[in-house]
């Protein structure tokens, strides 16, 4: 198999890989933050090879270059303009959600294990606010093509 | 001797670490009483241990012999100041506290280099500043969260260290009439020190005669997790050589953010050039 052969094997495989990341999303009302993280890895994973790839293929139409465009516009219409927003919107409501509870439960005396408890939800929001700070970097890198 | 308190405490803190096996989220310890490896006067050791028992920071005690060190380990949560703290549009650094015994080192290597008055810059619970009290400096403490100064206000029955609800880069230090005044700015460089101290240093220096006799201590760090200086200095080098400041000396000592870092946290002492 030549170089060209593997490389247009791997960008078909890790582009798969992808659409079945999209409709896993596309049937779920939640992500956890894990699954989010490897979604948006894949996505950034893609769109480099698209970028190399692109700078790469030849000017004059191939498969490969015609499933390049299918991927670049696969990520710009399903994922940038649908898929992100989504993501983006449910992290920031969760953070509020989760920061609203925390407020609420701050008064008044509570015991070694209810604080200890209440830590890990603390936690948890920390954990949120750091996805959070990721995905809008790629709103950034969006913003910024 | 200073040298020899804050290598002892590192030491009782790396022993702790491999004993301890509670859930609090931050915890830290302090010899019961004098002995050879702290020589602290007993007074001074009560005085911090009253200044953790009335922390409301602080939720369990108990005694535990680390080493060959009898000390008392308090168990605390800072989460509810932590979600106020980044709530403040203004505020540089989320609250996380340096040890006790810490800022306890630091305000007696101050006291050494001759300083007389201890400003504690986003001073969170005001540790340091209580500490360099009880070491009968003059001392003050600067914090912007609403929250964490009224829990100040709870410690200043024991020692009055002067808590100010304020910004420190907006404060008006002339109003304090400082002699021979030593900053500590709360937070790593990297944490939103570097522009809380570059505000406090324009404060400073646009009060005549007060710049030269000023000291300023600068919390470092040497983790890989966060992004280095390129003059170094554990983060501060570039601000350092901006300000022509002269480094006096550095001191490495416990924080509540390093407890299961390889590297305490680095304390620089500078003054002007």
């Amino acid at each position: 198999m030549t170089s060209a052969e593997e490389i247009s094997k791997l960008f078909d495989s890790e582009s798969q890989k992808l659409k079945t990341l999209f409709d896993t999303v596309d049937s779920k009302t939640t992500m956890n933050i894990h699954e989010i993280v490897e979604t948006y890895y894949q996505v950034m994973n893609v769109s480099s090879m698209v970028t190399m790839l692109k700078s790469q293929a030849d000017s004059e139409p191939n498969p490969l270059l015609t499933e390049i465009q299918e991927t670049e516009k696969l990520i710009s219409e399903k994922f940038d303009s649908i898929i992100h927003p989504r993501i983006l919107a449910k992290i920031s409501s969760s953070i509020q959600e989760m920061t609203k509870n925390l407020q609420s439960g701050t008064s008044g005396e509570k015991s070694k294990e209810q604080i200890e408890s209440d830590a890990k939800l603390f936690e948890e929001l920390r954990q949120t606010m750091s996805t959070k700070e990721f995905v809008e970097q790629y709103e950034k890198g969006i913003s910024h093509d | 001797m200073i040298s020899d308190i804050a290598k002892n405490l590192v030491e009782l803190k790396k022993e702790f670490v491999k004993v301890y096996d509670g859930n609090s989220q931050i915890q830290e310890l302090i010899p019961k009483s004098t002995s050879e490896l702290f020589q602290i006067e007993q007074s001074h050791l009560d005085l911090l241990h009253e200044f953790a028992t009335k922390n409301p920071i602080y939720y369990n005690s108990f005694e535990k012999k680390i080493g060959s060190v009898d000390c008392i380990v308090y168990e605390g949560d800072i989460n509810k100041y932590w979600l106020n703290s980044i709530q403040h549009g203004s505020s540089k650094a989320p609250f996380s506290p340096t040890w006790i015994m810490s800022g306890y080192v630091g305000a007696l290597l101050a006291k050494e280099l001759g300083y007389s008055d201890v400003i504690d810059i986003g001073s969170g619970d005001g540790r340091i500043a209580f500490a360099a009290k009880i070491l009968g400096m003059e001392s003050y403490s600067i914090e912007i969260d609403n929250l964490l100064v009224d829990l100040q206000n709870l410690l200043t029955s024991t020692l009055d260290f002067h808590p100010f609800c304020s910004d420190a880069v907006a404060f008006d230090y002339t109003s304090l009439n400082l002699t021979r005044p030593i900053f500590f700015i709360g937070g790593l460089a990297q944490m939103g020190g570097i522009s809380l101290a570059s505000g406090v240093l324009n404060s400073i220096q646009s009060v005549s005669n007060l710049e030269k006799k000023t000291g300023w201590v600068f919390a470092g760090t040497l983790s890989q997790k966060y992004p280095s200086d390129p003059k170094n200095e554990a983060g501060w080098g570039t601000l350092i050589d901006d300000n022509n400041l002269k480094i006096l000396k550095n001191i490495s000592l416990p924080t509540a953010w390093t407890l299961h870092e390889s590297d305490e946290t680095l304390y620089i002492f500078a003054k002007s050039n």
